[in-house]
Formats: C-alpha cells, sequence, structure tokens
C-alpha cells in the first residue's frame, strides 16, 4: 500500500476495502466469456487489480455481461443479479449488451441491457481486449472514489420500473419482487 | 460412390442423385421414400446423422428437409468398402401444412434436430413425443427462421417499445 491512500483508507475504509477486491460472478453470457480465461490467468492476472472469478453470486460484487443477452439469458442474468449483495457493480463487456451490436435486428436478443437492470459502465468492441477489462475496472475505483457507482441504489429506488421492463420482455417472472412494489414506493 | 449411386436407383424409385463435389453426394427424394432410404443407409454402414437442416423456398411454397448422414465405420471389416461419405438427402414438404414423420425410431439423435425445427420453422414431426420448446422462451406468431417472418419489424414492436427506465439526458449532465 502506497503511503498516499493512506488518507483515503482512514477517511472512508469501506470503499477502499470494496473497489480493491472486485469479486466477478463466473457468469457466461455470449462469446465475450472468451477473453476472461486470459485475463484471470497468467498472461493478464487479473489478481493485480484484486479481481478474482468466484463461484455463486452470493460471493460477489461485480457482475460482467460477456456479450449478447438473449432473451432467456435475462432471466439467469436477472435473478443472479437479484442474488448478489449489496453494494454490486455491474459492466456491459462488448457492443451488444450496449445496443444490440451485430443482432440489433435479432428475434430473440435483448438490445438494450439497462433497461432491464442498472449497468454501471460499458466495455465498448467486439471484442474488447483484455486490457480494457483493466481500464474499466480502474475507471470503476474512480467512479466508487467519486460515489457515481450507484446502480444497485438505482435499483432499489426504481424497481417498480425495472420489474415493469423485465414483465414487458419475458412474461410473467416466476420469482417474487426483490423489493416492494406496491404504490406507496415511488 | 457410383455403386451407392446405382444400388440407391435401382432400389427405389422416383429419387434423383447428384454429385456435389469430392465425397458429397446429394439425394432428393419424395416424401414416402425418405424413411426407408434412412434405415437402407444405416444398414449399409452410414450410420451417423450428423444433422438435420431446413430450408425455406417461399415462391414455391415448399419447405425443404435436408438430412446430412455419414459413416465412420470405413476402417471397420465389415463395411470396408464403404467410402467416407457425406451424404445429403433431400425432401420437400408443404408450406402450408407442414408435417413429416418422426426419425427417432432409427436414429435416435434425431430427436433435438427435430425439436428445433419445430420451433423455428413450426414443422410437426409425427411421433415425436417431445416436441416441447427448446431454445425460445416465447410464442411468435410465424415461426422465426421462416422467410416471411419480418424481424426489423418484431424488434420495432417488442424491444424498443420498452421505455429506458430513466432519461439518459441528466446522467452526463
Amino acid at each position: 500500500m502506497d503511503r498516499g491512500s493512506i488518507k483515503k483508507w482512514l477517511k472512508a475504509p469501506g470503499k477502499m476495502g470494496q473497489k480493491y477486491s472486485f469479486w466477478v460472478v463466473y457468469f457466461c453470457t455470449g462469446c465475450g466469456i472468451i477473453e476472461i480465461p486470459p485475463t484471470i490467468t497468467s498472461r493478464w492476472d487479473a489478481e493485480r487489480f484484486g479481481v478474482i472469478p468466484v463461484a455463486t453470486p452470493r460471493q460477489a460484487n461485480l457482475f460482467l455481461i460477456t456479450g449478447y443477452v438473449s432473451v432467456k439469458t435475462l432471466r439467469a442474468i436477472i435473478r443472479t443479479y437479484e442474488q448478489m449483495p449489496d453494494p454490486k457493480y455491474t459492466v456491459g463487456f462488448g457492443s451488444c449488451p450496449i445496443n444490440g451490436g451485430m443482432y440489433w435486428d435479432s428475434y430473440n436478443t435483448i438490445k438494450h441491457l439497462d433497461k432491464y437492470i442498472p449497468v454501471d459502465g460499458w466495455i465498448a468492441g467486439c471484442m474488447p481486449r483484455p486490457e480494457s477489462i483493466f481500464i474499466a475496472v480502474t475507471h470503476l475505483w474512480t467512479m466508487i472514489d467519486k460515489g457515481m457507482a450507484t446502480g444497485y441504489i438505482k435499483y432499489r429506488e426504481k424497481y417498480k420500473n425495472y420489474r415493469k421492463n423485465q414483465e414487458e420482455a419475458l412474461g410473467k417472472l416466476e420469482w417474487p419482487p426483490l423489493y416492494p412494489v406496491g404504490d406507496k414506493n415511488e | 460412390m457410383n455403386k451407392l449411386k446405382k444400388e440407391l436407383k435401382s432400389s427405389f424409385k422416383g429419387i434423383r442423385t447428384g454429385i456435389l463435389e469430392d465425397n458429397r453426394l446429394a439425394v432428393s427424394a419424395p416424401k414416402d421414400a425418405v424413411l426407408p432410404i434412412l434405415s437402407f443407409l444405416k444398414n449399409k454402414g452410414y450410420e451417423h446423422l450428423s444433422l438435420i437442416s431446413c430450408v425455406d423456398w417461399i415462391e414455391e411454397k415448399e419447405l425443404e428437409l435436408v438430412y446430412v448422414i455419414t459413416s465412420y465405420l470405413q476402417k471397420n471389416d465389415e463395411y470396408a468398402d464403404n467410402e467416407r461419405l457425406h451424404i445429403l438427402l433431400k425432401t420437400r414438404i408443404s408450406r402450408e401444412n407442414p408435417e413429416f414423420k418422426t426419425l427417432v425410431p432409427i436414429f435416435k439423435n434425431a430427436e433435438p434436430y427435430e425439436r428445433e425445427l419445430h420451433e423455428l420453422f413450426g414443422i410437426n414431426f409425427e411421433g415425436n413425443k417431445r416436441l416441447t420448446p427448446l431454445l425460445l422462451e416465447r410464442a411468435y406468431k410465424i415461426p422465426p427462421f421462416r422467410k416471411d417472418f419480418n424481424t426489423r419489424e418484431y424488434v420495432k414492436e417488442k424491444f424498443d417499445k420498452i421505455s429506458f427506465v430513466e432519461e439518459k439526458k441528466n446522467e452526463r449532465a
């Protein structure tokens, strides 16, 4: 630990702890997952940045959406996202979750992921290089420092709208709402 | 290849054969002859069904089923004179009433292919007990792989109508 950051540690130890230990859900969506094995192994060694893949969403706080999201996958993504403990951050990886990418007129691919779950940052490209994951991670550090990575708070506040969008895309959802969706909580 | 071609022509009526490339034999057969030809080929040693595919000929109002069959048993003594072949067996069925018989009794691995075609082209395979949803989540009015399914219109109706949770302008400011 360098001495410059001691002040930060004393000021907001929670934030510092979160930002230097991103635990990523091992969740494969689309083709982007092919960039993850070199990223986490010795070639690019993501552990330098405190990024480790973990097996279950209950242990994780970073969710990388790696590639296009089909309608069936969206269901799994929402369930995974809701299982992760707060604070949690989402990063859309590649151009497909941003606006559909090359699947912009596909019959079974979700076009804008941020209509269904909050996304804190995007990595553009098809495919992005492993280096860009680290750029995204360092950006996320800055965002956490400045209090800008508030996707999970937005999800809680606007849960009614998110749930409405999810139901519109998937039909009836078979799990109960995570937060109350009554008229009082607007 | 020519030997098999002759055998096929002599045993079944109404089929046309052609050689596409070095190792590809195309056979087009009428509807009724398909299952007998497939079991005949299986007995010959061509017992790997690698694919069932479908082509939508919208102007002729027909769907074309393509069965791709190949063999790994070349080295076996019993099938020593078999060549390494890809056999493409094609048949046409009507587009308005797409029904065909299932292949599961002959090739067991036909089941997922038939489920897929049932979903994407709306073909009903008579005798397949498991024509349940495989890849898709929702019901479509027209099966999505048919040529008259307009994907852009569908996207406009389905996904573009869903609104963003909050306006994007405020975020950047």
